[in-house]
This record gives C-alpha cells, structure tokens and sequence, in this order.
C-alpha cells in the first residue's frame, strides 16, 4: 500500500517531464531518422521514399565531406587545446585559491563562456582583420608578417578553433576547479612530505587522477565541437565589403540544404551522420575510461 | 536593424499610437499587413509608400521588416513552407519565386493586379514575364539589380586614362595602371575590385557577369531544360582574368577590403555593382568624385517582384494594394533618387533624377544591342551557384593555376559534372 | 631566504601570470566595447588603437533610436528566465524522482532520456520545427521554449546530489510523521537542493540565454527576435559599419557579464556540490 503511494507519487512527478522528453527530444530525432530515407523538399506535400540513397550521395558530395573534415578538425582542435590549457589554468588557480584574487580568476575565465555568440564572434573577427585587426599590427609591430587570418584556407580553420576555444575554456576550468577540489588530500600531503614539489605533483598525481573529469570535458567540448555553426556563419558574412572565407562546417552545411537547396530528407541524412559521429566519439571515450578503470 | 529615417520612426509611431486608439474602439478592423525584404536600405521607401496609403486604409498597420538578403531566402522558405500567419508582402527575384509558385505556396494575384501587370503601358514585356507562371500572374513588379562599372575619375586621371575600359583586355590594363602599391609591391589600392570570397552564391554570381562579357553563361536553355555551359573559351577568359589578377598582375588580393564599402573609402579605383551604390555613396562619401559605366556586353539584370501571401482576404487585398501603391510614380522616383535601386515601372519620367546623377545613365541609357541577362527560374539555381562558388573560391585562391590553361580547363570540367549532376537530379538536365 | 617567503614570492609570480592571462581572456571583449566608443574613421586607422581617441556615444544612440534593441533584450530574458524556470522545476522534480524511487521502468526511461543528452540539438531542431509550426507557436517565446523546457544535464545533477545530501532517514522520518510525498519533497528536498537548483538555474539562463541556431529558425518577425538573432541580422546587414555592430554587441553583452559575474558565487558552488566525481 505505502509503495504504491510512493509509487504514484513518483509516477505523478515525473509524468510531466518524461512527456515533454518525448515530445521535443524523442519524436523530433525519431523523425530525423525517418526523414532521412526520404526526399522531400520542404514545399511540396508529398515525400518521396529514397531507401539509403541520401547517405550514399553524401559519401560522394564533396561539400559534404568537406564540412565532415572542417567540422571534425575544429573539433578536435579545440579539445586539444580546450583538455591542457583549462587543466593547467584549474590547477594554477586552485593552488591560489585562498588568494583574494581567487573569485575574479574564476569570473575572467568563466565570461567568455556566457558572452552570446554574436558578440563573441564579432570581437574575434575584427582582431582577426587582416587590415585593420590588432592581431596584425602586433604581428607587424613584432616584425612578422601580417597574416590573411580569415581568408586563408588553413588559417580560417584555426580562428575558428581560437573561438571555439576560447569560448569552451572556462566551462572547463570550472570543472576541473571541482575535480581538484574534490581530490583527495592526503595523497598530496603524502607526496609533499617526500619531496615533490607543485609542478610534480601535477604531472603526476593530478593528471592521473582527474582522469575522469578530461574525460567529461573532452565529451563535452568533443560535441559542442561538432555542433559549431555560428562562429562560422558570423566571421564570414558575405554581406559586401567584409567577406572572409567561408568554413563549411556539417550544421551549417545542413542548415543550407534545409532551407536554401529544399532538401530536407538529405539534410536529415546529414543528421543521421552527426549523430552517429558523436554516439560513436562518445562510445569510445567511455570506453577508454573503462580500460583505464579497470587496470 | 532597420535604419529607418526620422520621417519614418515618426510616421510609425503615430500609426502605432493611432493602431492602439483603433484597437480599442474597433479592433476588429486593424489589420497588419508585414512587408519582408531582402534589402534593408529600402525600409524608407516602404514606409513612405505606407503612408502614402494611410487615407485610403486608415485601419492599415504596416509593419516593415527587411533584412540581409541570405537570412530574407531563409524566412521566407520557412514562413512559406509553413503558412504565414499574417497577410505579408514579399520581396523576391522572379527566378527565387518560381518554385513557391509551382508548388502552390504563393498565390496568384487578383484580377484587378493582374490587369494592372498585364497592362503594356506600366511594364515592358520583360518584366511582366518575370511575375509570370504559364500566363498567370503572380507578382508585381518593382525594382530590379543590374550592374555597370563604377569607377574612380580622381584616380583614372592620376593614372593618366581617359574615360572608362570598354573591353576586357581594357579592364586588365586599368586594373594594372591603377593598382597602387607599396614599397614592397603589395598593393594598397586594388585596380579592380573582384568578389573573391564569402559564403553563399554571390561569387558565382559575379562571375558569370564577368562571363557574359566574354559572351557565355553559366547556364544555358536547351528548350525547357538547362546543362552548364562554362567549361569553354568564356568560362576559361573570365577564370584566367581572375586568377590573373590574383596571382598574375596581383592588382587585388583576396583579403583587400572589397566592394561598395573599399570603393567609398577609396581603397579600390573599379567595381561592377547595382545601382544602390549611387544612393549609398551618396550618403556615405558624398564627396567622392565617381562616375559609372556600361559593361562591354552586357549586364545581369534581376528583376525583384512583390507577392503576397498569408492572412485574412481583406488583409490579403490590402497587401496587394501596397504593391501597386509601391509602384506609384511618385513613390518610384523617390526610390531611384534615394535609395539609388531601378524601378521597373514603364512610363515614368525619371530624367529629374538622372540629370541630377549622371552616374545613372548606365543604367538606364542603353544601346540597342546591350544584352541583358537573368538568372533562371529553376528549383536548383541557389544550390547550383553555391557550389560552384565554392570551386571558384577554391581556384582564385590557387596561385598555381596562373598561366596554366589546362588546369584551369580540367577544373571547370569537373565543375560542369557537378552543376549538370544537380540539374539532372531536379530533372531538368539538357542532354 | 625562508621557504615561507619563497613560497610567497612563487605565489606572487603566480598572481602576476594569472592575472595576465585573464586579462588576456578577457580582451577581445574589451576591445569591442572600446570599439563601440569609437567614430567610424578611426575603427580605419592602422595600427588600430585599442582605447578609442576622441570616445563618441553617436553609435549607442544610434543603435538604440534604430533598432528595437530594447524589446529584444526584454525577449531574450523572458525567454531565458522562462526556460530557466521550466528547467530547474522538471530537473528538480524528475533528479529527485530518479534518485530517491527505485522503481525499474522509471529508471529505464532516465537512463534512455539522459543519452539524449549527447545528441546535439541541431540534429533533430528541424523535425522541431515544423512541431511548433503545426502549434501556431512560431516567432512566439513559447515556441522558443518548447526546444528549451527540459535538460538531460540537469536531471543528472539534481540526482547526484539528492544521492549524496539527502539521506534516506531524513524521509523515512518525514513519512512516519505522516507527510506527504509532495510536502516532503517541497519542504525538505528543495531547501536541501538549493545550492545545486541555484547553479542549475544559472547555467539554464545562460543557455537559452546564448541560443542561436533554434531562435534564428523559430523567429522572424522583428519584434519577436532575441539579441541574438537580432545582432545576427544586424551584422548581416551591416557589416561594413563595425562601430555600430561592436556598440550594439557591447550594450548586450555587458548586463548579462553582470549578471553572471553577480551569481558566479552560486553558480561555481553549485557545479562544486554537485559531486562531479562520478
């Protein structure tokens, strides 16, 4: 009798949110998948059923694979970047952490992370101008050669990484700030007492320890990684006077053949693709932490 | 991100205020009626073509929302694709409306408007086709883009030219003479300003009118259907010319600021662009000494139509009215004069305007045998040009192909397969 | 020299590094609100300066007379506090659920919501779309809520931390006293949770908050876009006067740096006490 109140109660509460999963999450990716198999271009009333030709298309498409590449290298990029710079920078601020300037550490890396978008990519692309930027002038002024960052095909890639980045880092300091919080004390005290000093504490002991933390965040940036779009569409607005190359990545690229080329089973197919890139990054990681675990 | 004039701020916050008295005494009768453009520098003229209604339809709350040209296409696939809830006028390329109307999203126009867009005496045969889908009408047309070159008569003098290029060869030597450069040769000032980068179709775009000088297309029409049409001697002239300019002269670079904004600013001697760049400069670098000319063959011309859909009947008719009141002589001039677009309405004196701005001539003064050209109406088209921006991004950027004929060649090649595979994918692929 | 001073100038170094590199951090946004102070002829001159010459209000003026940049603000926080809402009480509701009933089919179903989590939103937001199409909900805040209602994150943070704060007793007690299961979960679990609901209800803010790729669909109507989408068309359209788009883009983005700088200290104690060493 009390399990079954208990019961209903827990049926009650939860009943709400389980709905709207099953409305906004669960019946819009089930239908991405059935789109996928579909021609359809968004005007027209009828769908055409097209089996697996959409995906085999895309193996083909070159626009396609070429956001397949773009998108992976970014994100990829910005893990690389994103997994040593935040640990270290965690670690550095946790060791100040009775320091009064404690609060405004965390607060300076953690703003880039809330700032929209917009904003954030606005700033970048005129740091990035290859006339009028400050990133050139410091280059120029330090006797280097100014740069076309956001026309060359390689260096358009690595600002978007920089942004990325950038914007990434301070969620994961913030993470791994609690991971080093929640490491266990003696152990360090221990190390201390034998001789090892902060730097060899880190590499050592830190390092192997917030293993599961690097994996999290590596998750973490991994997908945000592979969702990247507005970075993209702002620092190559083609509006006239202020182009820059255009990096295709796999959202915008899918966006694109939504709405600009009609092809919404193909863009779903795309999806499809996405998904499974990061269902499989993720399975991986998971899996890697397991091995590890086990040892 | 309307920059709308005081007049029109004004204007609207009294048709605001008068909006909220009516609501509440006859609410039932406002109506709004939202206009979506695609070119946010004409909010004024569609806010004075408002007002220029507000006698008749007292009861009218127009709501003007232009916005940048590629976010326009994205809403107005979406609005379409899903119903819009208010009656909307909407700006649109004759060749971009075409597949809402073969798939039944755009409704024809009113026999009344139709009678008014049939009539020969307010549009030529031309324009009239473009608002045209098997003899019925669907649009009204307004203004149209068509291009001539705008150049720099301080810095053509300085060069020591006289008068304007008039052929392509033409074109690469005033590009080489008026390019300025440092003291390491880099160039400062572009001799000509090309579109070679950024995202969606423009550079195709662009690049096809480049084309047409040399007498191709990128598309041709083989009856109803099409098959590209640029891996040829056209294709390969205007590849070369820019790859040329490039890599060869070096007369640009890809990261020089570009277009109407580096043409003001005095940062490149030429540029081919629409007429807006005469109402844009004049606002923007009222002091620069600039005149404008024909192409050597001729020029794109797109004309822009407005359809309506969405909303009650009466919202829906009083939608249709603010197109014909958009083409109102009075209104039209206005435009020319301020905001610098070609109205297409036949019959109108514009010579006001055009002895006032010379630089219009070249858009409206034309030889008998200055051969326009338009984008055509095919599903595909959007995707088309993009791709084959891509390509072209692709190769501007590649100094190796300077001087390499055959590269060149083999990469249009594989460009062509491309278009004609999307072409024969939407079905309409010429053998 | 002792080792306590040592330690102290090593710790000074420290300070100084740390404090250039936030510094380093943070410029990109520096320069942008410099350069929304700036006249468009100096947003021209090479080298650039970083603090404007001659600081001019003209471009705040002007994107606050020309655009409705007011009325989207208000959007993009109604929106945010919304979505906000709606996600600290399903989380709060469905963690606690999860956590604390053992009953098999519930904990199927969390197990099959929480790998949604990993699945990007842009995957299934056009499927999504044409869902609030068919509600009418379009270029509406409930139609931008409908992507933004739940968070899988959430739920898995609300449970971690009933399951290492809130003891079994505490509620075996309540029941014998006779309360009620909503009683104890209004009046001992959320006060228990308000550390974790409070870092929740930041991070949904900041969420929905920065969203961009699902309004930029859901809206199109001028006076229904967030800043984001209205900064997005504002840039689209003009590009070429960055004085204007840097003073739009910095009047947007100092009050909500604000805001978070205000409930930083709850929003890190927060991610702290969630217990993120599972």
């Amino acid at each position: 009798m009390l399990k079954r109140k208990r019961f209903l109660f827990a049926v009650m509460a939860i009943i709400p949110t389980f709905a709207i999963f099953g409305w906004v999450r669960m019946y819009p990716i089930v239908e991405t998948l059935r789109l996928s198999v579909f021609q359809w271009n968004l005007l027209s009333r009828d769908k055409t059923f097209v089996g697996l030709s959409n995906f085999i298309e895309l193996f083909g498409d070159d626009q396609f694979l070429d956001a397949l590449t773009n998108t992976a290298i970014i994100a990829f990029g910005a893990m690389a970047v994103t997994i040593p710079v935040s640990m270290a920078l965690a670690g550095v601020i946790y060791h100040r952490t009775r320091s009064r300037f404690a609060g405004f550490y965390e607060t300076a890396v953690f703003i880039p992370h809330v700032v929209s978008l917009v904003p954030a990519a606005m700033a970048w692309k005129w740091i990035f101008d290859a006339k009028l930027g400050p990133l050139n002038a410091v280059i120029v002024a330090l006797g280097g050669e100014a740069q076309a960052w956001l026309f060359d095909p390689v260096l358009s890639v690595v600002c978007i990484i920089l942004l990325v980045s950038w914007q990434t880092l301070g969620y994961a300091v913030l993470i791994y700030l609690v991971g080093f919080r929640n490491l266990p004390k003696s152990v360090y005290e221990a190390a201390k007492l034998d001789g090892a000093n902060g730097i060899q504490s880190f590499f050592f002991m830190s390092v192997p320890l917030l293993k599961p933390i690097t994996l999290y965040v590596s998750v973490v940036t991994l997908i945000s990684g592979f969702n990247v779009y507005a970075q993209a569409y702002v620092l190559a607005s083609d509006t006239q006077g202020a182009p820059g190359r255009l990096v295709r990545v796999l959202v915008l690229d899918m966006l694109e053949n939504s709405f600009q080329n009609f092809r919404v089973g193909y863009a779903a197919a795309e999806a499809v693709i996405l998904l499974s890139i990061v269902l499989v990054l993720t399975a991986v990681q998971f899996g890697m932490l397991r091995q590890k675990g086990g040892k | 991100m309307t920059f709308r004039g005081r007049n029109g701020t004004v204007a609207r916050a009294t048709m605001w205020s008068a909006g909220l008295m009516l609501a509440g005494t006859l609410s039932a009768q406002a109506q709004d009626v939202v206009i979506w453009g695609g070119f946010p520098e004409l909010a004024d003229f569609y806010e004075r073509v408002a007002e220029g209604m507000s006698d008749e339809y007292p009861d009218l709350n127009v709501i003007v929302e232009p916005i940048g040209l590629r976010d326009h296409e994205k809403r107005v696939a979406l609005g379409l694709s899903s119903g819009l809830d208010d009656a909307t006028v909407l700006e649109l390329i004759g060749s971009t409306a075409n597949r809402y109307i073969v798939n039944d999203l755009l409704p024809p126009a009113p026999d009344d408007i139709a009678d008014f867009v049939n009539d020969a005496g307010n549009f030529e045969p031309f324009f009239r086709d473009t608002a045209t889908v098997d003899g019925t009408v669907y649009g009204v047309p307004l203004f149209r883009g068509q291009g001539a070159l705008f150049y720099n008569t301080d810095m053509l003098a300085e060069a020591g030219l006289d008068g304007p290029p008039t052929t392509m060869e033409e074109y690469d030597d005033y590009a080489a003479k008026l390019t300025q450069r440092d003291a390491d040769g880099n160039p400062t000032v572009s001799g000509w300003s090309l579109r070679l980068s950024g995202g969606g179709g423009g550079i195709a775009e662009k690049f096809w009118i480049n084309m047409h000088q040399f007498g191709g297309a990128l598309l041709e029409p083989v009856g109803d259907k099409y098959r590209a049409a640029y891996a040829n001697e056209a294709g390969l002239a205007a590849l070369r010319q820019y790859v040329n300019a490039v890599s060869g002269d070096k007369t640009v670079t890809i990261d020089m600021p570009a277009d109407a904004a580096a043409f003001q600013r005095g940062q490149t001697a030429m540029f081919i662009r629409e007429s807006w760049v005469i109402g844009d400069t004049e606002k923007k670098a009222p002091e620069l000494n600039y005149d404008t000319a024909l192409l050597p063959r001729g020029s794109i011309a797109l004309p822009v139509n407005l359809y309506v859909s969405g909303g009650s009947d009466a919202a829906q008719d009083a939608a249709w009215a603010f197109a014909i009141e958009a083409n109102k002589p009075e209104h039209l001039i206005w435009l020319l004069d301020n905001v610098g677009w070609l109205p297409n309405r036949a019959g109108v004196d514009y010579s006001g305007v055009i002895e006032a701005k010379p630089q219009f001539s070249a858009f409206v003064d034309l030889p008998e045998d200055y051969d326009l050209f338009t984008l055509p109406s095919i599903e595909p088209i959007n995707e088309i040009l993009t791709r084959f921006a891509a390509v072209l991004t692709e190769a501007f950027a590649d100094p190796s192909l300077a001087g390499d004929d055959a590269a060149m060649m083999a990469l249009l090649e594989s460009a062509e397969e491309e278009t004609n595979a999307i072409l024969d994918r939407a079905g309409i692929l010429a053998e | 020299m002792s080792a306590k001073a040592r330690a102290r100038r090593s710790n000074f170094l420290i300070d100084v590094c740390l404090f250039f590199i936030c510094l380093a951090l943070l410029l990109p946004l520096i320069m942008l609100i410099a350069n929304g102070f700036k006249t468009p002829a100096e947003m021209l001159v090479w080298p650039p300066t970083i603090l404007p010459r001659n600081p001019t209000l003209e471009n705040f003026v002007t994107v606050f007379t020309e655009t409705p940049l007011l009325r989207w603000m208000f959007n993009s926080l109604a929106f945010a506090t919304l979505s906000m809402i709606a996600i600290v009480a399903t989380s709060a509701l469905a963690g606690y659920v999860v956590a604390k009933f053992p009953f098999r089919s519930i904990n199927v179903i969390f197990i099959l919501f929480l790998t949604t989590a990993i699945i990007p939103f842009e995957v299934y937001m056009i499927p999504l779309y044409f869902q609030v199409k068919a509600l009418g909900a379009l270029n509406s805040i409930t139609g931008l809520l409908i992507g933004y209602l739940v968070m899988s994150f959430g739920i898995f943070l609300i449970r971690q931390n009933v399951i290492a704060s809130i003891p079994d007793e505490l509620l075996e007690a309540a029941r014998i006293d006779g309360a009620g299961e909503f009683w104890i979960f209004r009046h001992i679990v959320v006060p228990l949770l308000r550390g974790p609901l409070a870092a929740l209800a930041v991070l949904a803010f900041f969420q929905a908050w920065t969203a961009f790729a699902w309004p930029i669909i859901t809206l199109t109507r001028k006076t229904s876009f967030t800043i984001e989408v209205g900064l997005a068309n504002f840039q689209s359209a003009y590009t070429v006067e960055l004085s204007l788009l840097s003073a739009a883009s910095a009047a947007v983005m100092v009050p909500s740096v604000l805001a978070f700088v205000l409930l930083r200290r709850n929003f890190v104690e927060g991610i702290a006490a969630s217990g993120m060493k599972e």
